[in-house]
């Protein structure tokens, strides 16, 4: 599309603004991890230390549990995204695409979950995870939350809008079901896959009364177990947890950057010409 | 396979499935693999589901007919504490608190997504990219961090106040004002999660051919025309997704305004999650139960909320191509 | 296509397996060691410090009994107790708040520590202490601490730079609001105090005694008070403090937190002994420029209290099995050599008070520990005067919590802000039928 002067104008202030409001706070925590223990506190706002301190990052860095709970985060952050990309959108097709006896029932009980706020099943969901042995693994931060009905949801809406005619000609050249999904809709998938998949990724990452519930061993601590440490009601260090923050948002921005180009135009659903 | 097999279609009902539309005559012979393939394929999530929320769940009701002891035989109370907590007007309040916020949020939030995720539509490949991750930052930085970088904005001689004072107004007092603190907090809330709803919104919007657009522009119809003509009906799924899941979440707030205003001033911020985080507090039998019983009252409100919207948006067919 | 399914299905079963194999939380040891775990509330950094050090130095003492020292947050310690309880895996050993005692010996979740320490321990215990962890005759927790939850502290120079006499603090409340209005100079607000209803909820339990000689509930939990016109004062105090702008108006920590104080945005404070903590920790520079004294009281009786004497104590989970055990590593740490606890009282910068003569005495003759002008002061102005934290449920606390923030906002006036909160105090007395059971 050829865009005029005052067009390329209105766009280049627009990105600059939108960027400068979001990369303002994230400038800021970095920042923030050059300063003293409660600095940041300061009045007034000061955006620049007094001075520069490399301590707070070189002390996390240093510190073998910020490396270790780095790594098992992301690995775990991974398996969980593949785990509930697949467990959610073959429920998802099936909800979207095909006729079964007791859909409706089947429906509302994937759909309910969504509902339930985590306080109600927090005690009992401790119960059961622990009468399976599952506490302090890797597993008990895995599994039972890879069943999200959010993200089941957002792919059966989106396979809901895949024309009807695409499915009609494939069955009629006699694929089974299994071989449109496979071969139709999964090729169609890439840009809510990576929506949804950073959703999930960012919501196992940022997870943080579950973990502390499930795991004491400190070769599991997760990422966010590791920065509360830094928190307390009677004084937080701000420094180590601004410098800690931002060396921690590093591989999901890094995540970010590689899967972005997968919310491109062309993505185009076939059968629409 | 076979005994795979047998496992998963033993729920095949040959009964026919009054629900399913009658398009193809061809479909009833073939709705027995179509049991088969769906459970299968639901079978997964189902199970996950059936062991760490459905049970758990089912487990939380029957406590909650409990005063419940770790220590002690339990004592039953029926539905007692249904009675206690119908009965607090905190929890009525707080629930008023949450649909405030979310009233406040969820439109504001996908009104501003639908406008950025329209304007990255338009930009060239390279400036498209560096915009798809920019808006994902925030959700980047964690909850307690942007909780105190907006404290500090809303200090008394803070960046907002400062802005309002070059229009001759303020200073409000932002967080401890009844009337500002809710819609002080929103935006920090939109500010987290907007990164995500622009992207499903684009995502959706890349989904709409463009010679959509282009047909109707040779009708000459303008950008308000062709977005409530053409984006909102062929986006109705994925808004429909949007408002469901963004009412869920924004009633279930929490750590905003733990951090921030700690439910203050008087009550004016505490949403029903953060209710019941300071009714668990206590190691007390009435503690648990009083915030088990809530939690579950909350949990059927928001069910009844989306019960409405899924009425209201009335999409739950596929849109036929 | 079955074979995808296969696939999926065999990817599903082996996660399943892997997770049911992969057993974790075992407290058998081959040596026959007996683990027992200690789950520690999350405190001050030097806390933590202190608990590692001496959990080890216990574990390589001997090698019958293995200490698992686990530190939790303080956010999520309800929920990964009370869970952990749940599902029958509560620690053998617990930090437990003075105020939690009591409900906690009434629901039975501590084992009664008579039978498992020597006599001698509790006859080391202070008497004012004693009943904090009493119940019916028996002691359900050991006692570690105890720490004021209300003093006042002053910035020396900027009070002489005032005009104001800084070896003569302020006696009474009104002469605090002098104080306050003569040193709000400025972006320096003239002090702080908590001003969000769950932090005035407890840290104003002594000026509630101050103001009534009570808390606002009646002697046997049978009835609210919290309309006597004494309580009235007390909102009244905090609402002057508050729409004067004498402390700041958007706090940007809770109350137990003096970092505002610590970064000189406030010329006083009300806080807890707790901070001198952190003053001597983070804020080395505010040392020789504060003073510290009684806060003051409503008509300048220094008899009256001002403070409750919050603390912890450890005690011993009644499902544990190896109650001995836990109770041995107990009196090890708490009751036993008083150089350990002389050790804490040391590392935390006499921000915290002794709970047993002997660990005094040991005290007694440290230099750092007599030359300390800030302990001085809270040991013999405010923990002979402190009172015991309430046993009764939290939500109580919390309604005349929100009472005075209600006052302190303008929600509604003084009166009508009490009148709710009695209103709110006798509910939660019919529903949880707290009448006659207030404990002794």
């Amino acid at each position: 599309m050829k865009k005029t002067v005052p067009q390329r104008v209105f766009s280049a202030v627009l990105i600059t603004l939108i960027s400068v409001s979001v990369m303002f706070p994230l400038a800021w925590m970095a920042i923030a991890g050059f300063k003293g223990k409660t600095e940041v506190l300061r009045s007034p706002f000061q955006f620049f230390p007094d001075m520069w301190r490399w301590d707070n990052y070189s002390a996390i860095l240093a510190d073998p549990q910020f490396l270790r709970a780095m790594g098992i985060t992301v690995v775990g952050a991974l398996i969980f995204t593949a785990l509930s990309l697949t467990v959610n959108t073959l429920a998802a097709y099936a909800f979207a695409r095909l006729e079964f006896t007791g859909k409706r029932f089947w429906w509302v009980y994937c759909l309910t979950p969504m509902f339930i706020p985590a306080m109600a099943i927090l005690l009992t969901s401790f119960m059961v995870v622990s009468k399976l042995g599952m506490l302090d693994t890797l597993a008990v931060l895995i599994i039972p939350g890879a069943a999200s009905s959010a993200q089941m949801f957002f792919i059966r809406q989106f396979y809901l809008g895949f024309p009807m005619a695409v499915e009609e000609a494939a069955l009629v050249d006699g694929a089974t079901r299994w071989q449109i999904f496979v071969r139709v809709f999964l090729p169609q998938s890439a840009a809510p896959f990576v929506v949804m998949g950073i959703a999930a990724y960012l919501a196992y990452w940022n997870a943080y009364v579950w973990p502390v519930l499930t795991i004491t061993d400190p070769d599991l601590t997760q990422i966010m177990q590791f920065l509360g440490n830094f928190r307390s009601d009677r004084g937080n260090d701000w420094g180590l947890l601004m410098a800690g923050s931002t060396l921690a948002s590093l591989p999901t921005i890094a995540l970010l950057l590689v899967f972005q180009r997968f919310i491109v135009n062309g993505v185009r659903i076939s059968g629409i010409k | 396979m076979t005994a795979l097999d047998s496992r998963v279609a033993v729920p095949a009902d040959p009964a026919p499935d009054g629900v399913a539309p009658q398009r193809r005559g061809r479909r009833a012979a073939r709705r027995g693999r179509d049991n088969r393939t769906a459970y299968l394929m639901i079978a997964p999530m189902v199970v996950l589901l059936g062991i760490f929320v459905m049970w758990p769940l089912v487990y939380s009701v029957y406590l909650s007919t409990f005063k419940i002891s770790f220590y002690e035989e339990p004592e039953f109370v029926g539905l007692d504490f249904y009675q206690y907590v119908l009965d607090s007007p905190r929890f009525w309040e707080s629930i008023w608190v949450g649909l405030y916020y979310a009233v406040l949020t969820v439109p504001t939030g996908i009104v501003i997504a639908l406008l950025l995720a329209s304007f990255i539509k338009t930009l060239s490949r390279r400036a498209a990219a560096f915009m798809k991750t920019t808006v994902y930052l925030p959700a980047v930085v964690s909850t307690v961090v942007a909780s105190v970088l907006f404290v500090f904005m809303y200090q008394d001689e803070g960046v907002v106040n400062w802005m309002l004072g070059l229009l001759n107004r303020g200073p409000v007092n932002w967080l401890n004002d009844p009337g500002y603190a809710l819609p002080a907090i929103a935006v920090p809330g939109i500010w987290l999660s907007f990164g995500i709803t622009t992207l499903i919104l684009l995502a959706g919007l890349l989904d709409i051919p463009e010679n959509y657009y282009e047909s109707a522009q040779l009708d000459g119809a303008g950008f308000f025309a062709r977005l409530f003509r053409i984006t909102i009906p062929l986006l109705k799924n994925v808004l429909l997704y949007l408002l469901v899941t963004g009412f869920t979440l924004a009633i279930q707030l929490f750590e905003l305004p733990l951090i921030m205003t700690n439910g203050g001033p008087v009550d004016a911020t505490t949403t029903p999650n953060l209710y019941i985080f300071n009714s668990f507090r206590d190691l007390t039998p009435y503690a648990t139960s009083f915030s088990l019983t809530a939690s579950l009252m909350l949990f059927v409100v928001l069910g009844a909320i989306s019960l409405v919207i899924f009425r209201l948006v009335n999409s739950d067919k596929a849109i036929d191509g | 296509m079955r074979r995808r399914g296969i696939v999926l299905l065999a990817i599903a079963a082996v996660t399943a397996s892997t997770a049911l194999s992969a057993c974790g939380g075992g407290s058998e040891d081959p040596a026959g060691k007996t683990t027992v775990t200690f789950w520690q509330q999350k405190f001050e950094d030097y806390q933590q410090a202190w608990f590692k050090k001496h959990v080890d130095a216990y574990n390589a003492s001997q090698d019958k009994v293995k200490v698992d020292l686990q530190v939790v947050p303080a956010d999520t310690w309800a929920q990964k107790l009370k869970a952990a309880q749940a599902a029958g895996k509560a620690p053998d050993i617990a930090t437990t708040s003075y105020g939690n005692v009591a409900p906690g010996a009434a629901q039975s979740q501590f084992a009664p520590l008579d039978d498992l320490l020597p006599a001698e321990a509790f006859t080391d215990i202070k008497d004012n202490v004693k009943g904090f962890v009493t119940v019916g005759g028996k002691h359900y927790a050991y006692p570690m601490l105890v720490e004021p939850s209300t003093v006042l502290y002053y910035r020396t120079d900027l009070v002489t730079a005032a005009g104001l006499d800084p070896t003569n603090p302020p006696k009474t409340w009104d002469e605090l609001l002098q104080w306050a209005t003569k040193l709000t100079q400025g972006k320096v607000k003239g002090m702080t105090i908590a001003s969000a209803g769950p932090d005035l909820g407890w840290s104003s339990w002594g000026l509630q005694y101050n103001a009534c000689g009570r808390l606002p509930i009646n002697d046997d939990w049978s009835k609210s008070t919290a309309t006597e016109p004494c309580f009235e004062k007390l909102l009244d105090f905090y609402k002057t403090l508050y729409q004067s702008g004498l402390i700041p108006k958007t706090p940007k920590v809770g109350y137990a937190d003096g970092a505002p104080y610590g970064q000189g945005e406030v010329a006083m404070m009300a806080g807890g002994s707790w901070v001198i903590g952190q003053l001597k920790n983070d804020f080395k520079a505010m040392v020789p420029k504060t003073a510290v004294a009684a806060f003051p009281s409503i008509d300048g009786d220094p008899a009256k209290t001002t403070a409750t004497l919050g603390g912890w104590t450890l005690t011993v989970d009644a499902k544990s099995k190896g109650k001995q055990q836990a109770a041995d590593f107990v009196k090890y740490l708490l009751a036993g050599d008083p150089a350990i606890m002389a050790d804490f009282f040391k590392t935390s910068g006499f921000s915290k008070y002794t709970v047993r003569t002997s660990v005094d005495q040991a005290l007694a003759g440290n230099p750092d520990a007599t030359s300390d002008p800030f302990m001085k002061v809270i040991s013999e102005k405010v923990v002979p005067y402190g009172k015991q934290e309430p046993a009764y449920p939290w939500d109580i606390s919390l309604a005349f919590g929100t009472a005075i923030e209600s006052a302190m906002k303008g929600k509604a006036d003084v009166p009508t802000s009490l009148k709710t909160a009695a209103a709110a105090i006798d509910d939660v007395i019919k529903k949880q039928s707290l009448a006659g059971t207030a404990p002794k």
